[in-house]
């Protein structure tokens, strides 16, 4: 007994860097797949209102590039909004009509970017809505030009998102010009570009193609840009398409994001869980 | 240790973290290399600083700085690792009259090559645990060695510069 006490007095410097170390990476292991680990990370109260603090700083220099996106945001949404008033008068697919709650479906909550980063191989973006605004974690992330990732964490009035530029994360996503289907997905190094995988290279892609998200998707509503085609090439393996896109989304200048509430997801999660065979992605 | 030391030795230890959460967490070079210029608040201590409290403080140090990266854990591990390491690296890297009573572990006291030494090899440490921890692939080897090199000499550079710019 006395020479264990001997023993672990001589060690104690290494016995105690072993139980750090330890710690620390059972943090890192299970708290970066943990949805609800509130205190430790940005949607802290404490770390988030620093961070604010210090992110008001840099938007006055960002303020011009946020007013070209969203002047351009608001010419886009005025040509959708003629395009639907001209197709309601034609009423051109006979006989479907949607579902007034279906077709209202989606709500959108503005929320400020308080802090982002775009070097990491995992990104995370904090953003100052949170619980008390009606988000939860599971919802999707746009700004106005593209698609920006799915929330991960809430606190009361923060939030933390999963970046679209996140080694873990995909999105379904089509082809607008063809419709093919196939999947989005980040390759860790550059913060501008994406990989499409899964389309079969018996398809044309073109370049400057525009990629969206596709309409087998809980997270976003269908046809939210995501990129557009840069780089066609042929897999290794020969059947598919080697895509790159360039991102919709500008993560350098991101400010203002929006949040979609997808209200009818629980309703739809639960009637496919219930006929079973519709696997839930 | 004066009193007047541990406070001088707490508000450095602050300043390096404050530097890296509000500052230098922007600062990024080229998409690969990275600022982390708060080992200094480790490295820094006075050569008498004992193994426990180094440990202790680089765990803290590390946890503080991973809250604001959201990457809980990753700088923790790498903080603690080069904590315990950092007296092993001191007596491997002592010069040959051995070290003089009256040096303090600064630029201006132990010379330009020792002090880039120095804290190049533990700054190559913390880089490489931290970023293979993140990455946590080894598909994406040659990035995170890329960054790793890129970054080392980046946060050893500004640890020097700041170095010159402090008053003994």
């Amino acid at each position: 007994m006395y020479q264990l006490v001997q023993f672990i007095s001589r060690q104690r410097a290494f016995i105690l860097f072993a139980i750090l170390e330890v710690l620390s990476l059972w943090f890192f292991y299970s708290f970066n797949n943990y949805p609800n680990a509130i205190f430790f990370n940005t949607t802290n109260l404490y770390a988030a209102k620093a961070l604010a603090a210090s992110n008001s700083i840099k938007e006055y220099s960002n303020l011009r590039d946020v007013n070209t996106e969203l002047a351009t945001e608001n010419s886009r949404l005025n040509a959708l909004v003629s395009k639907l008033q001209a197709q309601q008068l034609d009423k051109s697919i006979v006989n479907y009509k949607a579902d007034s709650a279906v077709a209202a479906r989606f709500k959108f909550v503005v929320a400020k970017v308080q802090n982002l980063t775009t070097t990491q191989f995992n990104n995370y973006i904090t953003i100052d809505k949170g619980s008390a605004d009606g988000l939860a974690p599971g919802m999707g992330v746009i700004s106005s030009t593209g698609v920006v990732g799915k929330i991960k964490s809430c606190s009361e009035h923060f939030s933390v998102v999963i970046s679209i530029l996140h080694s873990s994360y995909s999105v379904s996503a089509k082809i607008k010009s063809n419709s093919e289907i196939g999947s989005v997905k980040w390759e860790g190094t550059n913060p501008d570009e994406v990989e499409m995988t899964e389309v079969s290279r018996y398809k044309t892609v073109k370049l400057k193609d525009t990629v969206v998200t596709s309409d087998f998707n809980y997270v976003f509503p269908p046809n939210i840009t995501i990129g557009y085609v840069k780089k066609v090439g042929v897999k290794s393996d020969q059947t598919f398409h080697d895509i790159k896109l360039q991102l919709a989304t500008n993560f350098h200048t991101l400010s203002y994001v929006y949040v979609i509430n997808n209200k009818l997801l629980n309703e739809q999660k639960a009637l496919e869980e219930k006929s079973g065979d519709v696997k839930t992605k | 240790m004066t009193q007047k030391n541990l406070i001088s030795q707490v508000l450095v230890f602050g300043f390096y973290l404050l530097l890296q959460i509000f500052f230098v967490r922007q600062l990024v070079l080229f998409n690969y290399a990275f600022c982390f210029v708060y080992i200094a608040s480790i490295t820094l201590l006075p050569f008498e600083t004992n193994r426990i409290t180094l440990i202790l403080l680089g765990f803290l140090s590390g946890l503080t700085v991973d809250v604001f990266y959201n990457t809980i854990g990753a700088n923790a591990a790498a903080m603690t690792l080069i904590a315990y390491l950092r007296p092993s690296i001191i007596s491997l890297l002592t010069p040959q009259r051995g070290y003089d009573e009256r040096q303090t572990l600064s630029l201006n006291s132990m010379g330009l090559t020792w002090f880039i030494t120095y804290t190049a090899t533990l700054t190559v440490i913390h880089h490489f645990v931290l970023f293979l921890l993140e990455a946590s692939d080894w598909g994406l080897f040659l990035p995170v060695l890329a960054k790793v090199i890129c970054s080392t000499i980046f946060t050893t550079v500004v640890i020097v510069i700041i170095q010159f710019f402090r008053k003994e």
